[in-house]
């Protein structure tokens, strides 16, 4: 029996252990960028985390490519857009793939689509945002039903990804899926409807308790006409209530876009944004005090809704890279099957595996509901965790499955791995956070010894509980 | 050989279930000339929420009154077309699938249900609903899931608690140390690999500090058990007979197949999404009233065909009501009190509390009278047979009891 289970594969410093409570954490420590040293080297497992978190993880041959390069420009890598090239193909294909689906109009298409650029864009970060945005400004094609506008919401949350948060907002309050999806495209001024008003504070930029009743009706009132003509948005005059409205205190608000403004202004917004992004990158739960958050919000501050500056404060942290953050998210569905994929360099049927994620909860296009993804322990239970499972089984055994386009063992070979022992290790450094302990680890090498035993080690790793922590 | 999965299962089981199956056959051709129930141990709990927020003024319309007329001049329901329940409340007419639980009085309404201070987030209103705290108090837990945690019950090879659906675990079902299973369908909980697993190999209660591999790796082992005990579920013939094909009626048809299967589960969750319309609600509130009443409609029927009427109850509620007045878009926004429901076995009356006042409004919202609290402390307490302290975090029992859901 071992008596540690929690085994980070990164070396602890003496100044912080993965159990330390939040709590306990240092703000002014957490944020401070991280250094390699002596005790904790940067090295390939540190780069795997950051590929995690960042990104989707790491096919065999970038992190080949990555691991070499010193930490400051590997984190340049994924956060910078220095790929010019790889990326103008890149982009090409998959323009002319999405004009293939527009044409098409099927939205479980779009998700393959979507899945696809999750798979090979060189810059993961900007998907991995997309995503986050996704279940931010949540939007269900099933109201909206139509694949072109929800293409459209597509683009605009990519093209923000990591830049202007109030072009973010002021985009999304415009973009004719989401007017759809809040009935704003409805909103007349003899009966103000107030669904968007109240998600923009509640869900958008602040979080309850920082608005009244009050609020919401006078934002209400701020966004009537604002319709869709022709898949666009329109301003209508005559629909718009342009008297004088009062929004938290402040008299006098007349346009939406000047509503939008005064609650991006509203002093909750920095802190709102800082705590979600803190928990989409680095740690599910507890949730984290005002103080430990306060370094972020200031920088959002500061850099005035830049979201980039964040992120990379975040990605870079001590808090992140030091080892703390390991095993302290549980992997999304998403994130599950593309590391799965990229880490074994497999293609496959791209619309069965999306539609897959939605048999495990996370259907691209459907958000549960305008809050989006609950996250964490929510991604888990009875149902979800044999989906999983099933999953990666239905991954395998698809006939469309090719590693590097050829079969399972003619791709280890190219990976010159030859036996149980260092198929293991490869699986384990590139699929798992936690180690196994001593004794699933010969337990695994020993119940795989029928058939096809490379394959039978992978369906065993399919079931582990550890392969859902990132 | 060699399948480790199955080493998690209790092995009694298959006899537990063919034996309470046989017993439970006997109960209900026993039981079914009186129609009367065994004891409240052997009674089940279904509850359906209706997530969005449902219109209860247009679910259980006050046709006669002047000022509903007012307030809903394009979304009113007249009179000619209610299912009247008295000379002042009729039910939506997409309602005629549970008309035979009226004539039977195996349906009770319970008025102007709510909460002090009313939060009229979807979200926030319905933890209020779930874990029956106040928005400050930031419970992590719900209601079911601390009665679940309350029972004592390590004999049971079959969870208390289920929910049904392919959305999150709501957090009625949660509790740190329960597992409440989630199956979105009988058929999704078939392993697909029957290689040697691993899916509960590591989860030495020793280590347990209730962090997120603890989480993961007991839930995996509830996983597993769930999923080898639904295999001979889906074994035995589906006699749950005929069902409408709605996501609510799958759901109500799987119910009805696990409690004929024998499984030993007491309370069932489920729920139907779409209520929150505030846009063109009249064809897509019929269209989710008449979805639950067909669903409800086959399944109390099909518990009737069994014999197993009377003991079986659903309860149906929504987070809030919706806004007295109706908008510009042909929709309701977020209101307050709203009507709940009972349905399954005998029920003393048809309506408790009173009609909703439409001339004492709280900001345009109805206000409560009856708090949920009371009705769920009902439930447990006279139903379900079991302690509604632990469950609900306080003594609801004085209210709950006055209200004489049950006879």
């Amino acid at each position: 029996m071992q008596p540690l289970i929690m085994q980070p594969l990164i070396q602890q410093t003496p100044a912080i252990t993965s159990n330390m409570d939040l709590e306990q954490i240092d703000p002014q420590w957490a944020w401070e960028p991280w250094q390699a040293s002596e005790q904790e080297p940067w090295n390939e497992s540190r780069l795997r985390l950051l590929l995690r978190r960042g990104g989707f993880g790491g096919e065999p041959k970038s992190i080949a490519a990555l691991k070499n390069l010193p930490h400051a420009a590997a984190i340049e890598a994924l956060i910078g857009s220095d790929a010019k090239r790889e990326q103008e193909r890149f982009e090409e294909d998959s323009a002319q793939l999405l004009a293939a689906v527009r044409a098409g109009g099927s939205i479980q298409r779009l998700a393959a689509w979507w899945v696809h650029r999750m798979i090979h864009s060189p810059s993961p970060l900007i998907e991995k945002m997309t995503l986050f945005w996704h279940g931010h400004f949540a939007t269900g094609a099933d109201k909206v039903i139509d694949t072109e506008l929800m293409a459209q919401q597509n683009q605009v949350l990519r093209k923000h990804a990591i830049g202007d948060y109030r072009q973010l907002v002021h985009e999304v309050a415009k973009d004719p899926a989401m007017l759809l999806y809040l009935d704003s495209a409805s909103n007349r001024k003899a009966h103000p409807n107030e669904n968007f008003a109240r998600e923009l504070m509640e869900l958008f930029c602040l979080g309850e308790g920082n608005y009244s009743e009050k609020d919401v009706q006078e934002l209400a009132r701020c966004f009537t006409g604002w319709e869709i003509r022709r898949k666009s948005f329109r301003f209508n005059s005559y629909q718009h209530d342009s008297g004088a409205k009062t929004l938290f205190g402040v008299e006098g608000i007349e346009s939406g876009e000047a509503a939008i403004d005064q609650v991006l202004n509203h002093p909750a917004m920095p802190m709102f944004m800082a705590r979600k992004l803190f928990r989409f990158f680095l740690c599910d739960e507890p949730e984290a005090s005002q103080e430990l958050l306060a370094p972020l919000a200031q920088k959002w501050v500061e850099s005035d809704h830049q979201v980039e500056p964040v992120v990379r404060m975040i990605l870079s942290s001590r808090l992140m890279l030091s080892g703390w953050s390991i095993g302290k998210k549980i992997r999304s569905p998403v994130e599950l099957a593309i590391e799965w994929v990229r880490a074994l360099d497999i293609s496959t049927n791209l619309d069965r595996l999306s539609k897959g994620l939605g048999a495990v909860g996370q259907s691209l296009f459907h958000p549960p509901n305008v809050k989006g993804w609950d996250a964490g322990r929510a991604w888990i239970n009875s149902s979800t965790l044999i989906g999983r499972a099933n999953l990666l089984v239905d991954l395998l055994q698809d006939a469309n499955t090719r590693f590097a386009g050829g079969d399972l063992n003619a791709w280890m070979k190219s990976q010159r791995i030859t036996t149980a022992e260092s198929w293991a290790t490869m699986l384990e450094e590139s699929l798992l956070a936690i180690a196994l302990s001593d004794s699933e680890r010969s337990q695994w090498l020993e119940q795989s010894t029928q058939g096809n035993r490379f394959k039978e080690m992978l369906l065993w790793l399919s079931q582990n509980p550890k392969l859902h922590l990132t | 050989m060699g399948v480790a999965i199955g080493s998690a299962v209790p092995a009694g089981w298959l006899k537990t279930v063919s034996a309470n199956l046989a017993q439970q056959e006997n109960a209900g051709q026993e039981n079914a000339g009186q129609g009367s129930a065994g004891g409240p141990q052997d009674r089940v709990l279904v509850v359906i929420q209706l997530s969005g927020g449902n219109d209860g003024l247009n679910t259980v319309v006050p046709y006669r009154d002047e000022r509903y007329r007012k307030a809903r001049p394009e979304l009113g329901i007249s009179e000619s077309e209610v299912i009247k329940l008295d000379d002042a409340l009729g039910l939506h007419p997409a309602m005629r699938p549970v008309e035979h639980l009226l004539e039977s009085q195996r349906w009770s309404i319970v008025q102007g249900v709510g909460y002090p201070s009313p939060n009229r987030s979807h979200f926030e209103s319905m933890d209020i609903w779930h874990t029956c705290h106040s928005k400050k108090d930031r419970a992590n837990s719900g209601w079911l899931g601390r009665w679940v945690a309350d029972q004592k019950s390590a004999d049971l090879s079959d969870s208390l608690a289920v929910h049904l659906g392919a959305e999150t675990l709501p957090l009625a079902c949660q509790e740190r140390g329960v597992q409440v299973p989630s199956l979105a369908s009988l058929e999704q909980m078939r392993l697909r690999s029957k290689v040697a697993a691993t899916m509960s190999s590591e989860s030495s209660p020793q280590n347990t500090n209730g962090g997120l591999l603890d989480f993961v790796s007991t839930s995996t082992q509830a996983a597993v058990q769930v999923s080898q005990r639904l295999e001979n579920v889906l074994a035995s013939p589906d006699s749950s007979g005929d069902f409408p094909g709605s996501g609510l009626g799958e759901k109500l048809r799987v119910v009805s197949r696990l409690i004929l299967a024998g499984v030993r589960t007491r309370v069932y969750y489920v729920s139907l999404d779409g209520f929150d319309t505030h846009a063109n609600q009249p064809q897509a509130h019929a269209g989710l009233l008449r979805q639950w009443s067909e669903a409800l409609g086959a399944f109390t029927k099909r518990m009737q065909a069994a014999g197993q009427q009377d003991r079986v109850l659903v309860v149906t509620f929504s987070e809030f009501g919706r806004r007295v007045a109706e908008n510009a878009s042909h929709g309701t926004d977020h209101g307050a009190a709203a009507p709940m429901f009972l349905a399954g076995p005998k029920l003393p009356k048809l309506l408790h509390g009173a009609p909703p006042d439409l001339g004492n409004l709280d900001d345009g919202d109805l206000k409560f009278e009856i708090d949920f609290r009371s009705v769920y402390a009902s439930v447990l307490e006279s139903w379900l047979g079991t302690s509604s302290l632990k469950s609900l975090d306080g003594d609801y029992r004085s209210t709950g009891m006055g209200l004489g859901l049950f006879s």
